[in-house]
Formats: C-alpha cells, structure tokens, sequence
C-alpha cells in the first residue's frame, strides 16, 4: 500500500514541484494552500507523512504549526516536516516543542527534504 | 477570498449528484425524492464532500458554501426524470445567519420551475446553540412557503433530540451508522424502535440512510420504516443517467422477503 503525503503550502511551484517529486517516488499525495484546508484533509485520512510550510499567509506568519497541533490533537502518527523560508531559532524549538520531526529551512534541494522524509517513514516503499 | 474559496465560487466548480430515496411497497418501490450531494472541483482536496465541509466549517463559510451547492443544486435539477421531491443539505447555522435565506432559496427555484412543495431541506449541524429565534423563524417561513424539513444524520454529532424538538422535522433521516449491521445488532434495534416511536407520535417519516442490505432492509421493513436510501437500491449519480436509470439495483420490495437474503 502506497504511503500518504499531505504537503502543505500557499506557493504553487513548491507545492507541485513536492507533489510531483514524492508522487514520483511513490507516494500517495494530497496537497493543501491553507490550514483549514489541511486540517479538513487530515481529519478524514490517515497521513504517513505531513510536510508544511510554517508561513501560510504573509511573510513571517506561523500558522503553519497549527498543523503540528491538529494531528497531535487528533492522535494521528504522522510524521511532520516543518519548512520556513524565514525560521528563527524560537520558531524552530517551537516546531520541535508542539511535535514536529524535523524543521528544514528554504530554499533546500529537494533530495535532500526526501531524504529526511525517507528517514522519517522508514523507506518509500 | 482564499484560494480555495475562491475556486469554488467559479461556475460548475461544484458538481452535484443525486441519490434516490426509494419507497418500499408490498410489491414495487417507487422512488420518494432525490438527495443533492455536492462535490467540489475533481483533482483538488474539495473533491471529497466530507473534506469540503470541513473546510467550510473551520473557515466560517457554511453559509456561502451551502448557498452555492444549493444553488448548483437546482440548476442540475432540472434533468431529474419527472417532477420528484428534490432534498437539499443546509446548516442550521446557515438558516440562522442567512436573513433572507428563505426568499433566495424560493427564487431560485421558481426560476428552474421547481415549485417549493418539491424541495425538502435536510437540516446538518455539527456545533451548537446557533441562534434559535432566527433559525425557527426562518423554518416558519419555509413551511409556510411548503417547503418539508428534515433533521440529517440523526444519531450523530448535533443531531439529536434537541434538533428534533427545536426543528419539529417532517422527516427525520436516520444516519448510517445506526442502520449498518441492525439485522444483528440489538442495540441498534433498540434505537430504531425509539425513532419510530418517536416519528409516529409527532406525525414524522423516518428515513434510513445507507441501506446496502437486504438484512437490514428487512429488518427496517419489519420496524415500519419503509422509506430507505443507499446502495442497496442505487448510489448518487448526475441527473442525466438517472433520468435514464433512476435505479441501478435490482427493485427489491416486500414481496420478495425471505427469497432475497
């Protein structure tokens, strides 16, 4: 059974060039522009894997670690990949704080966020 | 606007489909009405109806989403086969925030030709108190106008007697939950037996949701509840094929009892 993937972003180019690399390899992916999105998604699939931007409005925003919440909250055992463009040492022992797996800062090759996504959920296949 | 709202507000972004509620008689069935179930665009998180209200929900929006399927509703109405009852879905929330609901639904309508002792609206809501002055007045204003009420999922969540008393529903749609596996399940009897003695006493139909056996189907027969929907008798479909096949199973009424199972 193919591994679940919920990415979730409000730039475009990275949520496709995400969705399209991890469906590549094997993922099933959904994928989210906003955090009630996200949350509505995860509410209703049991995700492997999230990967989410911390920003999902303006520069600077950190709504994004709500999502953190919302799956510790709904026991899901997803595992989280937190990613900023703009991350500060506090945001980033927040992230840990309320549960995220790992926190990776943008801009980031895209093997590289797989190969922490690998590590994460045990291999791809 | 979001983004995702956004997409949803442009035309044809939300499809509809119909599910028909069948009644069952001792030697035919015949199909009752048809239930609008919205779907937002294909290929986008919305597609799945129970994510898209969540959105809905979480957003604040009801109001705006269940005003658009409404709406796209009545428009895909009109290729149902002949003049049946059609059931669309709406929030309490949406009844209560929505002045002139009432008014918008009812226009709305008329301009497709559908006369308003045609529409049944099935009544959802998954936080209360909303606000009840409003939300009664306006149900006063749909009955007056002819217009059915239904309590939805009623079993689960918000659905519960306290919506049964404050909407004083013609019908009361039992959620699946309490009909899957009631042939075996004495529990589940039990609260069935309670909701037809409920719905006798107030004058109500109640309506099983989700039929997908000819063992539950008995046994909700041999309850008194003899208005079912589900995939025993056909799942949702676009109005055009229904109008060409308003059933996909093969009818399944009373007098094959016993020989079905």
């Amino acid at each position: 059974m193919k591994k679940k993937l919920l990415i979730v972003d409000n730039e475009e180019t990275i949520l496709f060039a995400l969705q399209r690399y991890f469906q590549r390899v094997g993922f099933e992916v959904d994928i989210a522009r906003e955090l009630e999105e996200a949350e509505a998604l995860a509410l209703h699939t049991r995700y492997d894997l999230v990967i989410a931007d911390v920003a999902l409005t303006t520069t600077g925003s950190t709504e994004g670690l709500e999502i953190i919440r919302h799956l510790r909250v709904t026991r899901s055992a997803a595992r989280v990949i937190m990613l900023t463009a703009y991350g500060t040492p506090h945001m980033e022992s927040e992230a840990y704080r309320r549960g995220a797996d790992a926190f990776l800062h943008k801009p980031r090759p895209l093997a590289e966020i797989a190969r922490v996504a690998e590590q994460l959920t045990g291999g791809f296949a | 606007m979001t983004p995702v709202l956004n997409r949803l507000r442009q035309p044809g972004a939300i499809r509809v489909e119909f599910q028909p509620i069948v009644r069952v008689h001792a030697d035919h069935i015949e199909v009752y009405a048809y239930e609008a179930l919205s779907r937002g665009p294909r290929g986008t998180s919305m597609e799945r109806p129970a994510v898209m209200f969540e959105y809905a929900r979480r957003k604040g929006v009801e109001s705006t989403i269940d005003l658009l399927c409404i709406a796209e509703a009545l428009v895909a109405a009109t290729a149902l086969p002949g003049r049946p009852l059609i059931t669309l879905n709406v929030h309490g929330s949406t009844l209560a925030g929505v002045s002139d609901f009432t008014e918008r639904v009812l226009s709305s309508a008329e301009a497709f030709g559908i006369t308003p002792d045609r529409l049944m609206l099935e009544i959802v809501e998954h936080r209360t108190p909303w606000i009840a002055e409003a939300f009664r007045s306006t149900l006063d204003e749909l009955r007056a106008a002819g217009v059915r009420i239904a309590v939805d999922d009623l079993g689960v969540g918000a659905s519960n007697f306290q919506m049964v008393v404050d909407c004083q529903p013609d019908h009361v749609k039992i959620d699946r939950h309490v009909i899957k596996g009631c042939s075996r399940d004495p529990w589940r009897g039990a609260v069935l037996q309670s909701i037809v003695l409920l719905t006798k006493t107030c004058g109500a139909t109640p309506i099983a949701e989700g039929v997908e056996t000819v063992d539950d189907l008995e046994t909700l027969l041999d309850l008194g509840i003899d208005v079912v929907q589900g995939w025993l008798y056909s799942p949702s479909k676009p109005a055009i094929e229904l109008a060409k096949h308003p059933l996909a199973h093969s009818p399944i009424h009373r007098s094959m009892k016993g020989s079905c199972s």
